[in-house]
């Protein structure tokens, strides 16, 4: 399910005609007049990418951008600029910003990079669920399994992993059986991966 | 400038050094004629006197000639008489004393003989008649005479002598001789005071004085008394019957005739020196002339070297339009001689034939007496063809006698300044235009990012089109909306693209009846992205959208905006530094009778003293990349529209520059 375009520019032509760009090529789109506007609009739910005018009546886009990212907004943001605005728009790329869009712009291109920024926030919506239930797996594991499935991530064999903990290896092989199954992976190189991307 | 041209002819040049050469004789003239006037008065008064003295000697010689001849004469008779007496008294045998009747008859009757006596053969006086009153007057040359007249027997003058009774006298001795010889002598004693008296006539008296002199000068008797007062012409004769060297003396009296010929003289030498007088007069009348005439000259030609040297044509024309006077300058100027000019009347030579309709027009104009006294601007042709450019003033010319006389107009060709004014106005131009250039540079990005926002809006659309077609079919209503927001997007472009192209394309300035608003909103679209870079809102009030709005103004379109986005640009920067929230640019429009004021009002940081003083001097600014120009031209283009341009500071911080634009007739 791909999220919405959330177009803010303070012209009306400007918004007008990519809202019409988007919704040729069928990306849902919504235009807002002011940086005002959409931040009345905003909440931390809200999906999608943010096209952003750098230069506005009242808020600026850049404002607009650091306000958001105060409040922990992670919504893809592309910036569209005038000739003289690149500056401006660089330190907005080392804010965190995605990308930048100088004016006059190759439409389909923008939609091409829209579209992936729309991508690129879905996927990580999808890994922000993920790592919601391998932390939710993480809290079942007591503290020796715990111990134990660290040790492996590490690369320990049993026997190394039993005389740390001074216990049998046979128990070290139960809490490894027991971290695998709380975990949902079948081996040790599994189990990794899944750590690793948290 | 009025000049007393009717007195400048009366000199004419070239007499001065032409007459002073005979100027002596000339002069001279009058003094020898009159000279010789006194010197042949004189001479011929001389010759008159001369006359007069010789005519008078004559008469005086011929009038005592006959003097003499008459007292000779009766001399003679009186003598004959006593010799008659004498004779008878011989006969009578010398009784003296029968003869006494007779004798006393001769002394009444003849009043020279003043005593007859009878004196015997010795000598001794028997008689007398009248009667001796004393003897013995021995002292009288009687008896010489006697003796004389006794020897010589015939009668003898004596020698004269004083009279007892008065005067002087002589004796006539005349002996007398009866039948015995002699017998005595009859003595006749003669007064000299008796013979002047009663034998001088009264007419010779009055002319001539006259006296009897002994041989020795001494004055024995004269007709009268009255003494001569100078020494006067006079002569002596020989008075010789009586012998004894007695002379006759006349002197001549003064004359009437000498006091009318001395009035005549006096007369004439009165005139002679009256006739001097006024000469002499008349010459310092000539000389005062001389002076007061070369005092002109001098004048006159002060006069005409400064007519001369001016560098202003003068020309000099009568109430018909006839020029009467040019000088050098102006002939100079339009290449004809003064000879060739003076006498013309309209249609004048230096009239260019393309501008003979205007000529004609002002001549008139200025005929009727309502040349302007500003003066007036003329095309004006020179003899080679060429057209000059002539300021000209006409004034009333008045003449001695107050009357107006003509017209004189002072002219000018002001073709180089004309075309120095052109050039500072072209430069001036060419400032403005070079100022607008750097504006429009100085806005370039904005107003690059102004027109990409149409431009991107246009790209928008024509891609979203072409998506929708490529995606499938899709219908006309689709379609539509999209591409006539397209053509408006174009179309706003366009208008971008004007306004640059308006405000920096080469131009004629056009001063016309313009709206004020729709300069005012071009200006604020140019200046809408750059507001929007500097976060500044632009609000624009007033009677802009009041009853009957604002009223057109008499400027140029262009330079009026130049104005506007100046100062619109300048209250932005102003308020670089200001909080977001009060930047703000107040644009409004004021009308007041005949004049819209615009104020352009900002909130920024206002201006210091130190800057206020060179605000509007060239090449002075606050702005690392500006050139100073923008506020001075802004002044300059104002002023050229006959308006004014200035600045106060606002209350409530910030300035607000107004200027004012004529309301449009």
């Amino acid at each position: 399910m791909m999220g919405q375009v959330h177009i803010v520019d303070d012209d009306e032509a400007i918004r007008d005609a990519l809202h019409w760009l988007f919704t040729s090529r069928e990306v849902p789109a919504a235009a807002y007049e002011s940086a005002e506007a959409f931040l009345d609009v905003w909440s931390e739910s809200m999906a999608g990418c943010l096209l952003l005018d750098i230069r506005m009546d009242g808020m600026s886009g850049l404002e607009l951008f650091d306000r958001l990212r105060e409040h922990g907004c992670r919504l893809p943001v592309i910036f569209l600029t005038g000739h003289g605005d690149v500056p401006a728009a660089v330190s907005a790329l080392k804010k965190g910003a995605r990308d930048f869009v100088e004016k006059p712009f190759n439409d389909n291109d923008l939609v091409d990079r829209v579209i992936e920024a729309l991508a690129l926030d879905a996927e990580q919506r999808a890994r922000d669920a993920g790592q919601a239930s391998l932390a939710a797996r993480l809290a079942t594991l007591t503290q020796r399994e715990r111990q134990v499935m660290d040790l492996v991530i590490a690369g320990k064999l049993n026997k190394v992993i039993a005389d740390d903990l001074g216990i049998s290896m046979r128990t070290v092989e139960v809490h490894r059986a027991h971290v695998f199954e709380k975990m949902g992976v079948k081996t040790a190189v599994e189990l990794a991966r899944l750590l690793a991307t948290a | 400038m009025k000049l007393g041209l009717g007195t400048l002819g009366l000199g004419t040049p070239g007499l001065g050094t032409r007459g002073w050469g005979n100027r002596g004789a000339v002069h001279a003239m009058p003094i020898v004629a009159m000279a010789l006037v006194v010197v042949l008065l004189g001479v011929f008064l001389w010759v008159l006197d001369r006359n007069e003295r010789e005519e008078e000697a004559h008469a005086l010689i011929k009038d005592i000639l006959w003097v003499e001849q008459n007292l000779r004469f009766q001399l003679a008779s009186d003598v004959d008489k006593l010799e008659h007496l004498a004779e008878t008294l011989g006969r009578e045998g010398g009784d003296a004393l029968a003869l006494a009747p007779v004798t006393r008859h001769v002394v009444t009757t003849n009043p020279a003989i003043e005593q007859i006596l009878w004196i015997d053969a010795d000598g001794r006086t028997v008689a007398a008649m009248p009667p001796v009153a004393g003897e013995g007057n021995g002292a009288t040359p009687r008896g010489e005479a006697f003796k004389v007249a006794r020897s010589l027997g015939r009668r003898v003058y004596g020698a004269p002598y004083r009279l007892p009774q008065s005067g002087s006298g002589f004796d006539v001795v005349i002996p007398v001789f009866g039948a015995r010889g002699f017998v005595g002598a009859l003595v006749g004693v003669f007064s000299i005071d008796a013979i002047l008296a009663n034998h001088v006539p009264w007419w010779f008296a009055q002319r001539y004085q006259l006296e009897i002199l002994n041989a020795d000068g001494t004055l024995l008797g004269a007709k009268s008394h009255l003494a001569v007062a100078e020494p006067r012409r006079s002569h002596t004769l020989a008075f010789d019957p009586p012998g004894r060297g007695l002379t006759l003396v006349a002197t001549v009296y003064q004359t009437d005739s000498n006091v009318t010929r001395n009035i005549l003289v006096a007369a004439i030498f009165a005139l002679t020196a009256s006739a001097l007088w006024s000469l002499w007069a008349v010459r310092r009348h000539i000389r005062g002339r001389v002076k007061a005439e070369r005092a002109l000259r001098q004048e006159h030609a002060f006069r005409k070297a400064m007519e001369d040297s001016l560098t202003a044509g003068m020309r000099a024309r009568d109430l018909e339009g006839r020029i009467t006077y040019v000088n050098p300058a102006f002939c100079r100027m339009v290449g004809w001689p003064a000879e060739e000019l003076i006498g013309r009347g309209p249609p004048m030579p230096y009239w260019p034939p393309e501008e003979m309709g205007r000529c004609e027009d002002v001549f008139r104009s200025v005929m009727a007496g309502r040349a302007p006294p500003e003066g007036f601007e003329l095309r004006f042709m020179r003899r080679d063809g060429e057209r000059f450019d002539a300021l000209v003033y006409e004034a009333p010319l008045i003449d001695a006698g107050g009357r107006q006389a003509g017209w004189m107009a002072s002219v000018l060709d002001i073709t180089e300044r004309k075309r120095a004014a052109d050039l500072a106005r072209q430069q001036q131009e060419r400032l403005q235009q070079t100022a607008r250039l750097i504006t429009m540079g100085e806005m370039a990005s904005t107003l690059a990012h102004e027109l990409n926002q149409p431009l991107s809006a246009i790209a928008s659309y024509s891609t979203g089109c072409l998506n929708r077609l490529h995606a499938g079919p899709c219908s006309a209503a689709e379609l539509a909306p999209p591409l006539e927001k397209l053509a408006n997007q174009a179309r706003r472009a366009g208008q971008i693209i004007r306004r640059v192209h308006d405000f920096v394309r080469k131009r004629e300035p056009n001063v016309a009846a313009v709206n004020l608003t729709a300069i005012i909103e071009d200006s604020v679209a140019l200046l809408a992205s750059d507001a929007r870079k500097h976060g500044v809102r632009i609000t624009v009030q007033g009677d802009i959208d009041g009853p009957g709005g604002t009223p057109p103004v008499l400027a140029d379109r262009i330079l009026v905006q130049q104005v506007l986005l100046n100062l619109m640009r300048n209250a932005i920067e102003a308020m670089a530094h200001a909080p977001r929230e009060s930047r703000e640019l107040g644009v409004a429009v004021e009308v007041h009778e005949d004049l819209v004021t615009t104020r352009i009002r900002d909130r920024g940081c206002g201006i210091a003293p130190e800057v206020a003083e060179k605000l509007f001097s060239p090449f002075f600014t606050t702005k690392t990349e500006g050139m100073g120009m923008g506020l001075n031209i802004c002044r300059s283009i104002v002023e050229h529209h006959k308006g004014r341009l200035w600045y106060e500071g606002n209350p409530g911080g910030g300035t607000t520059f107004l200027f004012t634009l004529p309301v449009a007739p």
